[in-house]
């Protein structure tokens, strides 16, 4: 299986967290570790995802960029 | 004195759904949405009361399929708010614009498991486009505004907004303000327009796929345009039937699982596969690795996410299709491919050959597609009834063929042809059904005699659940489990209990004149069609199986 890092910024929103964890299981990546914080002066929220899986991590950031509440998503580390 | 009416987020709510142009609303009250039924007393907004919420939610996606304006559901809490779902994941998986709007239990009991409360928001994620809880009255406005652009922007879809009960009752200003359009968030990357150019101008053997996202995007007279000056032969997913004009000689029918032998042996053949609003769906494609062994790919989508998710897009058009179609519109010089296809569409064209007296099922809707009146509406089902009613019946545009394709959900057809009536209720609607299915949301018959709604039903009835026993009896040894419905209810007598006029046929002599008197009856009508509970549909490519390699009628 092939390691990923992604970097997510998102506004500052219920469920986001959630939103981003069900789509990453649903499509298929599993979850090694996350950090999660956010700017409460600037409401922007910024996330570390973890994830390993056998398909192109391309399949999961076009999804994660779906969401309505994501700003920008990039790929900081790839193994593949 | 009197005093005028507080306003109250309720109030707000239709305000707001006029602003956005609804007239039309379908639901079921409860304890939760209470305060938002009392302020549709006082509305102008017209609410028809379905018999399930999942009847609500599939009147309103049949509303927006048929009409293309966006459908409108109410739920209250717990069991209304769930009985949405299967709805909700409907409209997910075939991008319908719907908004549903579900009662909460009031802020300060949520998480508390008070009565009927359940998490209906985090139910939401994995069956809407997007979704909101308003746990703040001043919120109100913006989040329906932002609901009614999110669902209509960009791949359209469905969009939950929970509204707890202290909201709905909850005072407020009744200053409406103008909303502004939300923009497509995502950026698409430019159109490659010059290779697929380049694609189109090397390519000897292309077909056009066309799917369901052409009618989404408004774009039938662009497509048909695209289709006639390049000459190109085409094929149509289930969803994508209507968008090609059915006379075009050039056009093969439907490809796929149960699609013509002469489509999916041109995708099979062709060199370069030109995929308008479609996504590869694995009914489609059969066995993936096998599908279009030879062809390059021109991929044009609203959703970035669609292109290389199932198959390599040699060139990507992402945008608008009213746009993008035009930009590539060229004529190519393919004459010996159109012919050799058009000689495989008149080679392998339908047969209606079936000898005896009983009913043969792709018949009996040919005849309706014949006899039926201009812009005819057509719901169905989903099994054997459902493919029969796809190869056989011909539609003029896309918003005339509303049939659950991605999800694939038995008890679509009825409640989504009373959605779908009501938003065009100049025009002949019928729903195609199975009985099975027919079961599966038959308490709409009543939403149907409340309002004298004017549908249509054409019930193949095979005493069975027909698929699945096709199935059974090709790949699991004819062991036929739990597919016999031979206890049916009698049809006609229940259609009566609604007062719905109804007629049962069993030999083909019966056929053209029943045909003739349920389109010439005034209101509802329910068509049962007697057929053999042997037939099958044919061809069928099985599971994970090249589509050149499907059964045939034997
Ligand atoms: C809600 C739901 N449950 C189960 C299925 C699986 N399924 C697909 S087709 C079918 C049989 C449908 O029977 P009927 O409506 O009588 O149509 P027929 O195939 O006989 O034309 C079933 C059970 C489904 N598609 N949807």
């Amino acid at each position: 299986m092939n390691r990923y890092q992604l970097a997510i910024q998102v506004d500052d929103k219920q469920v986001v967290l959630e939103r981003i964890l069900q789509v990453t299981r649903y499509r298929g990546f599993l979850i090694d570790g996350i950090n999660a914080k956010v700017n409460t002066g600037t409401h922007i929220g910024y996330i570390e995802l973890f994830v390993r899986s056998d398909r192109p991590i391309e399949l999961l950031v076009d999804q994660i960029n779906k969401l309505i509440d994501i700003k920008d998503v990039k790929v900081t580390h790839n193994t593949a | 004195m009197a005093s005028e009416k507080q306003h109250t987020g309720s109030s707000l709510l239709f305000d707001i759904l006029q602003q956005h142009g609804v007239q039309h609303v379908f639901g079921y009250p409860g304890g939760a949405i209470m305060p938002i039924y009392d302020a549709l007393y006082d509305s102008d907004v017209e609410h028809f009361l379905c018999r399930h919420e999942q009847g609500a939610a599939f009147a309103a996606v049949g509303y927006a399929r048929a009409s293309g304006k966006i459908g409108v559901c109410f739920a209250t809490s717990g069991p209304g708010a769930t009985n949405l779902i299967t709805g909700l994941a409907d409209a997910l998986a075939d991008s319908i614009p719907i908004v549903a709007i579900t009662g909460q239990v009031p802020t300060s009991a949520m998480g508390s498991d008070a009565f009927q409360e359940i998490d209906i928001f985090g139910l939401s994620l994995a069956c809407t486009k997007h979704s909101f809880q308003v746990t703040d009255i001043n919120d109100l406005p913006k989040v329906l505004h932002k609901a009614f652009a999110i669902a209509l922007e960009g791949r359209q879809g469905p969009v939950l907004v929970d509204i707890p009960k202290d909201i709905q009752l909850a005072a407020v200003e009744n200053s409406l303000e103008d909303f502004s359009q939300l923009k497509n968030k995502v950026k698409l990357p430019p159109a490659n327009v010059g290779s697929a150019l380049a694609l189109l101008n090397q390519a000897k053997q292309p077909v056009l796929y066309v799917g369901g996202g052409v009618g989404m995007a408004n774009a039938v007279d662009e497509l048909r345009a695209f289709a006639k000056l390049a000459g190109m032969p085409s094929v149509s997913t289930l969803k994508g039937l209507g968008a090609i004009n059915p006379e075009d000689e050039n056009y093969l029918g439907m490809l796929g699982m149960h699609g013509t032998k002469a489509a999916n042996l041109a995708v099979q053949q062709s060199d370069l596969l030109v995929v308008v609003g479609a996504r590869f769906d694995d009914r489609v494609t059969g066995k993936l690795d096998e599908f279009a062994p030879h062809a390059k790919i021109i991929h044009f989508d609203i959703d970035t996410a669609e292109i290389n998710k199932r198959r390599k897009a040699d060139a990507a058009i992402l945008g608008d299709l009213k746009v993008n179609l035009p930009a590539l519109a060229i004529p190519l010089s393919i004459n010996d491919w159109q012919l050799h296809c058009q000689q495989m569409k008149a080679d392998f064209a339908w047969d209606y050959d079936h000898p005896g007296d009983t009913i043969f099922a792709p018949a009996v809707l040919k005849e309706v597609s014949d006899k039926m009146p201009e812009n005819t509406c057509i719901t169905t089902d989903v099994g054997q009834h459902q493919m029969w009613a796809a190869q056989h019946m011909s539609f003029n545009d896309p918003s005339n063929f509303l049939t659950s394709g991605g999800m694939g959900t038995m008890g679509f057809g009825l409640p989504a042809a009373i959605g779908a009536q009501i938003s065009r209720p100049n025009d002949c609607v019928i729903t195609v059904t199975g009985d099975g299915s027919f079961m599966m949301n038959v308490q709409e018959l009543s939403t149907i005699k409340r309002f004298q709604i004017p549908v249509k039903i054409v019930l193949i009835d095979n005493g069975k659940l027909g698929m699945v026993r096709q199935w059974q009896d090709l790949f699991f040894e004819g062991r036929l489990s739990e597919t016999d419905l031979s206890d049916n209810p009698d049809f006609v007598m229940l259609a009566g209990a609604f007062n719905i006029k109804a007629k049962e046929i069993t030999t083909k002599d019966q056929v053209s004149a029943a045909i003739e008197e349920m389109i010439d009856h005034d209101g509802p009508y329910l068509l049962q069609v007697k057929i053999d509970a042997q037939d099958n549909v044919w061809p069928l490519v099985p599971p994970n199986t090249a589509n050149d390699q499907m059964m045939e009628k034997t």
